[in-house]
């Protein structure tokens, strides 16, 4: 039952992560590049490392750590997604060619 | 049990293997950077489950290392990338 439970959330997390790699190889500009990765990379991290709390139990080195790590990432990966966007954009890195909107050149 | 660990950090790794191509051919810096940042939580996550499979518990430590310094090296190239150095 608990490997079940294993297999099924490490599945959802894998999906996830799979779905950020074809999205960072496949998307055209770097702006929809760093939404893939940001979101979709916490996204499959969350569940997998639930697996392993499900797995080896909350209190042990194992799972204490894994929730550790999920905090860790839940704060750090939107923060530097953030900063590199908003460097990217302040370095002049083109949009796509087919964007419609360009909002922080409209207000200025 | 350990065997399910195992295969799971493998295909962490295989995730990231698959984004080793966008850290080679990205066409500008930034692309090659998103794509750094990906692979450090794929190797977060495979490290982790490495240690979970082989019962090592000082890869878990090498593992939350990663994860709360991997960041600093985004942040410091998106500074770098903002200001130009200094």
């Amino acid at each position: 039952m608990k490997e079940w439970i294993v297999i099924v959330l490490a599945g959802i997390g894998l999906a996830s992560s799979l779905t950020a790699a074809v999205g960072i190889l496949r998307m055209p500009d770097v702006y929809s590049r760093i939404q893939s990765s940001s979101k979709s990379i916490t996204m499959g991290a969350l569940p997998a490392l639930v697996a392993l709390v499900v797995g080896e139990g909350a209190i042990t080195a194992y799972g204490g750590r894994a929730l550790l790590i999920t905090f860790l990432l839940l704060v750090v990966n939107p923060a530097a997604s953030h900063a590199l966007a908003r460097a990217a954009y302040k370095s002049g890195v083109p949009m796509w060619s087919g964007a419609v909107r360009d909002e922080p050149k409209e207000k200025r | 049990m350990t065997d399910i660990y195992a295969g799971i950090a493998l295909a962490e790794l295989a995730i990231a293997a698959l984004l080793l191509i966008r850290l080679g051919t990205g066409p500008t810096i930034s692309d090659r950077i998103v794509a750094l940042n990906a692979i450090a939580a794929q190797a977060t996550l495979a490290l982790v489950f490495f240690a979970a499979a082989a019962d090592r518990t000082i890869y878990l430590d090498v593992g939350l290392w990663l994860a709360s310094f991997s960041y600093l090296g985004t942040i410091v190239w998106a500074r770098y990338l903002e200001r130009g150095l200094l």
